[in-house]
């Protein structure tokens, strides 16, 4: 990789581009075995254990799937806000929405019907995150009020008073503070035995082809598109800039509450303080490493399953700080954020 | 430099500048010779700009060489070329605005004394200036106060203070009205009179007539050669700049087709401008079918409002717009358009185009939800290939990346031709224009005048909003003056005074109270 032009041949014409992600990658986990052997843990050893957490059984990757359902769904609802240029943070507030809506329809006599119960389940939790996210939404259009202030606020909101109520009204008899469960019958079916994978993950995979299909084949995805573009000219051309705001923000905060009502029907079978370890903050990554693009969020939202899962493995294998597993995770980020950075750097033209 | 007259005091040699693949400058040879005014004339991307910024330490050319007063030299910065008494003032100034116009002047000059500023001797030496070149300032006003004419003299004085002698000035004339034009000819006079030497930055023909001594003529970054002014003329300067004889301007409008009816009645409309001030002022227009309005005025007093309250960008406070009949005030841009009306905004970067869209995106922006282009619920792709094809075949839309790619790519003249093509497909009724050929070249420009004029002959009513008077005066029917968010006068293009015009871009209305303020078109 000399960058000296050889006979004409120069270094501009080689295409970099699509290897920058993994050289961080790699970089990361170069510096990461730098501090795991300052930890005295041995590297090699650390990421074989890491990589076997991950991939290395049917249960290993059940756990990866499980977290690449819920990282994927969540990473679609920010895409879809993000690619409309509205800057939804509160992904986690809406998720718990979206939990509250699955356990209600779960516990109620409707989630008692075969088949159906499932449905409704989804369907309350897209309800229900969908109407939180519309607290920002008309703020936003009505008076202007700026999302990422809302949003990020609401995401505490929603935190305190889910566990509001599984201290007190949706509190099962006991002495700890989860919600009763719901209806054997409104569980989501387990797709692998005696694993978690639910069909939570062929929900998240048809919700990347469904905002794939919405964002480049639909007028109201045109619209989004535009607004989130060029907001002057979407609104010049006569786009009704108000109605694509509500509609974004209501679709992000519906496939956010999807993920949370998964997350009870697919994985708890009940609410629980904490249910989501902070899906909604990584799907922001999640959403920006993978250019809002559904399959470029597929596959990072994998990737971080992975990470997730492998270095989750790690701490509980190897008896490695947590925060030892944290700081790789982190690690993988930062590179991955500056080589980003150094993919979109062009020199600087001097202007007058 | 106590030589004679006709000494060469800069000159540039083999100049050569790239960005990138373009090449801006290509083997430039330029000089300057003591106590002239000498003209750069070439169309917009010809590398005027360029080459003066070469000269005034902002680019570094990548050959050649520059001789200042005999000696060779190299500048890397401006502070290099302040140091050679060259200075620069740019067509956009470099002021800032709640400063006096002292503060604005020694900003940057070391103090003699000490800390302190001092202001005293300051004002001594800006008023001594302002005496001796004619540049009338009053160094203690606030610059954001002052008319872009006298920021104009702001920027003159600031680079004289630093004892040069030799001014470059780029496009000086393109906020001014035709008053303050020809004051600041007359100060460059007296300036070269006192021995200073100019260069002077244009794409108007008449200026390079009216002001310079010599002319060099730049194209696609080539010199093509330097001419004494009084030994040329217009039309071959033309010719020269674009490469080719400029088709003699349009047959006199034919008024074969003209409604009656006025398809554009504007009644005594008030609005507020973006910082909340009444800004439109019970205004009125009216246009005919078949007919252009141009607005002249200089920037800022009113044209964008105007053209936002048209197209329900903005909110009419009271009155009324009417188009064809159907009255749309304050009705949702969308519902304005479905009215018939086109309207080619004053930004096309901004505000016409998306950047990131392909073409075919582009040209439906304002139609995708509307059969053939697509269903209840899905864009019909491949009509709408079929449509942008069509579309780029019949505006000649060129330089088109590839079907899917961003626009962004597009050269400025092909990206106009784009906001065109979906406008004037609409067949429109009402043409709001504004500015439509800023920033394009000559061949450009014409081509987006023809297709104005072409849509007159279909009997669309056009308001040509326009900075540049020239424009107005040669394609307009009638013409307006606006001044402050008022009109000030309509004028039959026939009739049209430029003295007058002028006036009234300035806001002096005095003994004009015949005009027609409320210009029925239906005489």
């Amino acid at each position: 990789m000399t960058s000296l032009p050889i006979q004409g041949i120069s270094i501009r014409k080689i295409n970099f581009r699509p290897m920058v992600p993994f050289l961080s990658g790699g970089l990361a986990f170069l510096v990461g075995g730098i501090i795991l052997s300052a930890a005295g843990v041995d590297p090699i050893y650390a990421y074989q254990i890491m990589i076997k957490g991950a991939f290395g059984s049917v249960r290993a990757l059940a756990d990866t799937l499980v977290k690449t359902t819920s990282l994927l769904i969540l990473g679609l609802a920010v895409s879809v806000a993000f690619k409309c240029k509205i800057w939804n943070i509160g992904a986690e507030g809406q998720l718990y929405f979206g939990a509250l809506g699955g356990l209600l329809a779960g516990l109620s006599f409707i989630g008692a019907i075969p088949i159906l119960a499932p449905v409704v389940v989804i369907i309350a939790g897209f309800a229900f995150g969908s109407l939180f996210s519309m607290v920002p939404a008309v703020l936003k259009v009505k008076l202007g009020v700026n999302e990422v202030i809302v949003t990020v606020l609401l995401n505490f909101v929603a935190l305190l008073f889910i566990s509001y109520l599984l201290h007190g009204p949706l509190k099962a008899p006991g002495f700890l503070s989860y919600s009763p469960d719901i209806h054997p019958e409104s569980e989501l079916p387990i797709l692998l035995p005696n694993t978690r994978l639910s069909i939570g993950i062929l929900i998240a995979g048809a919700s990347a082809i469904g905002v794939y299909l919405l964002m480049s084949k639909t007028k109201i995805g045109f619209e989004m598109r535009s607004v989130g573009a060029n907001i002057k000219a979407a609104r010049y051309v006569g786009m009704n800039v108000s109605k694509s705001i509500l509609v974004t923000m209501g679709i992000s905060g519906g496939l956010a509450g999807i993920g949370g009502a998964i997350l009870v029907a697919g994985e708890q079978h009940r609410l629980i303080e904490g249910i989501s370890p902070g899906y909604g903050f990584i799907a922001v990554i999640v959403a920006l490493l993978g250019k809002q693009n559904p399959v470029g969020v597929t596959i990072v939202a994998f990737f971080f399953s992975a990470l997730l899962a492998g270095s989750e493995f790690m701490y509980r294998t190897l008896g490695v700080p947590v925060a030892l597993a944290q700081t790789l995770q982190a690690l993988v980020l930062v590179f991955v954020l500056i080589g980003e950075l150094f993919l979109r750097w062009e020199p600087k033209r001097r202007k007058i | 430099m106590e030589k004679s007259n006709s000494t060469q005091i800069v000159l540039m040699k083999g100049i050569t500048c790239r960005f990138g693949d373009v090449v801006a400058n290509d083997n430039v040879k330029f000089d300057l010779v003591k106590g002239e005014i000498h003209a750069l004339l070439g169309e917009n991307g010809a590398g005027k700009s360029t080459l003066m910024s070469i000269l005034y330490g902002l680019y570094q050319p990548e050959g050649g060489e520059i001789l200042v007063k005999g000696k060779q030299v190299v500048l890397r910065s401006p502070q290099d070329a302040i140091a050679l008494g060259i200075a620069m003032v740019h067509q956009h100034f470099l002021l800032t605005l709640p400063h006096t116009v002292i503060e604005n002047i020694i900003v940057g000059l070391k103090p003699k004394k000490a800390i302190f500023l001092d202001i005293k001797s300051a004002e001594r030496k800006i008023l001594e200036l302002s005496k001796k070149y004619g540049l009338k300032v009053n160094p203690k006003a606030i610059v954001g106060n002052l008319s872009v004419g006298e920021q104009q003299r702001v920027e003159i004085i600031k680079a004289l203070y630093r004892d040069i002698d030799i001014l470059i000035l780029d496009e000086p004339t393109s906020m001014l009205t035709p008053q303050e034009e020809k004051s600041l000819f007359e100060t460059l006079q007296s300036m070269v009179d006192q021995g200073l030497s100019i260069i002077f930055i244009t794409h108007k023909l008449q200026e390079v007539m009216a002001v310079s001594t010599r002319v060099t003529v730049l194209r696609n970054g080539k010199a093509l050669g330097t001419y004494k002014t009084s030994e040329t003329n217009e039309t071959r300067l033309a010719q020269i700049m674009i490469g080719r004889t400029l088709v003699p301007h349009r047959e006199k409008p034919s008024r074969a087709y003209k409604s009656l009816k006025p398809v554009l009645e504007i009644k005594d409309v008030s609005a507020l401008n973006n910082s909340k001030v009444l800004f439109l002022k019970n205004l009125s227009l009216e246009i005919a079918g078949g007919e252009i309005l141009g607005i002249a005025g200089v920037d800022g007093n009113g044209q964008s409002e105007l053209a936002e309250i048209i197209s329900g960008l903005r909110k009419v406070l009271q009155g009324r717009v009417i188009i064809d009949g159907r009255e749309v005030t304050n009705q949702s841009p969308h519902s304005i358009r479905e009215s018939g009306l086109a309207y080619i905004p004053e930004d096309r970067m901004e505000t016409g185009l998306v950047l990131e869209y392909s073409v075919s995106e582009n040209l439906v922006l304002d139609r995708y939800y509307s059969e053939p282009y697509s269903g209840k619920v899905f864009l019909k792709h491949s009509q709408i290939r079929k449509f942008a094809e069509k579309i780029i075949s019949d505006f000649d839309i060129r330089g088109v990346p590839g079907i899917n790619a961003p626009v962004r790519s597009m050269s400025g003249g092909n990206l106009q031709k784009i906001v065109l093509g979906r406008e004037l497909s609409r067949s429109p009724k009402v043409i709001v224009a504004h500015n439509p050929t800023r920033g394009l070249d000559i061949g450009a420009a014409e081509y987006v005048h023809n297709q104005l004029l072409r849509q007159r002959e279909n009997g669309a009513g056009i308001l040509l909003i326009s900075l540049d008077l020239d424009e107005i005066l040669e394609i307009s029917d009638r013409i307006a003056v606006i001044y402050e968010g008022s009109i000030m006068g309509v004028f039959k293009q026939e009739e049209a005074n430029i003295d007058q015009i002028g006036l009234l871009m300035g806001g002096k209305k005095d003994r004009l109270d015949s005009t027609e303020v409320d210009g029925s078109a239906n005489k």
